[in-house]
């Protein structure tokens, strides 16, 4: 991930604009104004809460987790507030800084790097895409599998890729983000978010071509 | 276009990030191609089935009013 100690840096020093916030020290003539920006601030929050909330869920894996997520981020984003251009995309700023605060924790409580199976190189999966997604079984239409899965087996799947995988594929899948949004979300080139989202889409099927196989391994009409 | 270059090329259709030239040569092959036509159906579904299970949250009414006291105090 490339830095982002610019954003950091503007989202620390922001004391004008958090002081005329809390209506204290700034000038009385910033009060109008802050009481405005944060008016307008939490309109636009309030409006993408519970789409925030629900990828903070899959980001972290856990209801405490997220909310301190989205609250960590939604403070981040209030303090960088005044760098907001109105008019330009709120959800795409506000998820940038969702998932740079997610990554921010990730990097301090991994303590080993996820391993990531860079080296598996695309022809590979190109040839095996389809086959090894076996979704489908002689005579059984995939769809059936799909209307017998259940919503906690999908969301399992997702929150079990790796994280960048999984925010490419929160981003794009989940959210409707294009490439392009979700490259300037995640800071990263066009081609890398293909590249995690080509890769996270394969490893889903697969868990949950898995999913599907041992649940008729259970109910004992095949696998 | 054959079926593997249709299948390369599927999800960055469903994606709507493939060119339009492109699209349309995947739109024909896809009419007339009954097994690529059920490999793209599945993934609309399936893309389906992931917005419905991942993406219809709601956030806790106590963290709406956390959040709207903090904002009030930073």
């Amino acid at each position: 991930m490339a830095s982002r100690s610019s954003d950091e840096t503007s989202a620390q020093a922001t004391p004008h604009a958090v002081s005329a916030a809390m209506g204290g020290s700034a000038d009385a003539g910033d009060r109008p104004d802050a009481t405005d920006a944060r008016e307008r601030f939490e309109a636009m929050a309030g409006a993408h809460l519970d789409r925030l909330y629900g990828a903070a869920l899959r980001l972290t894996r856990s209801r405490p987790a997220a909310e301190d997520l989205v609250q960590d981020a939604l403070l981040k984003a209030w303090r960088s507030f005044h760098t907001f251009q109105e008019g330009t995309n709120a959800r795409a700023w506000l998820y940038r800084i969702l998932i740079n605060a997610q990554y921010d924790r990730h990097r301090k409580e991994a303590r080993a790097p996820e391993v990531i199976a860079e080296d598996v190189d695309d022809a590979y999966l190109h040839a095996h895409a389809w086959e090894s997604a076996q979704l489908r079984d002689a005579g059984n239409p995939e769809i059936q599998v799909l209307d017998g899965m259940m919503d906690d087996a999908v969301r399992e799947s997702l929150e079990a890729l790796p994280l960048s995988f999984r925010a490419a594929v929160l981003l794009v899948d989940v959210e409707g983000f294009s490439y392009r949004e979700a490259a300037e979300i995640l800071d990263v080139p066009v081609g890398t978010v293909m590249s995690r989202l080509y890769r996270g889409r394969h490893a889903l099927r697969r868990r949950l071509w898995e999913y599907a196989r041992d649940r008729r391994y259970v109910r004992g009409d095949g696998a | 276009m054959n079926c593997q270059e249709a299948l390369e090329k599927l999800w960055q259709y469903l994606d709507r990030e493939l060119d339009g030239e492109s699209s349309v040569q995947l739109q024909r092959h896809l009419q007339h191609c009954r097994e690529c036509f059920s490999k793209a159906e599945f993934e609309c579904r399936l893309r389906a089935l992931l917005r419905r299970s991942c993406g219809c949250d709601q956030a806790p009414p106590e963290l709406r009013e956390r959040l709207s006291r903090l904002l009030r105090m930073f």
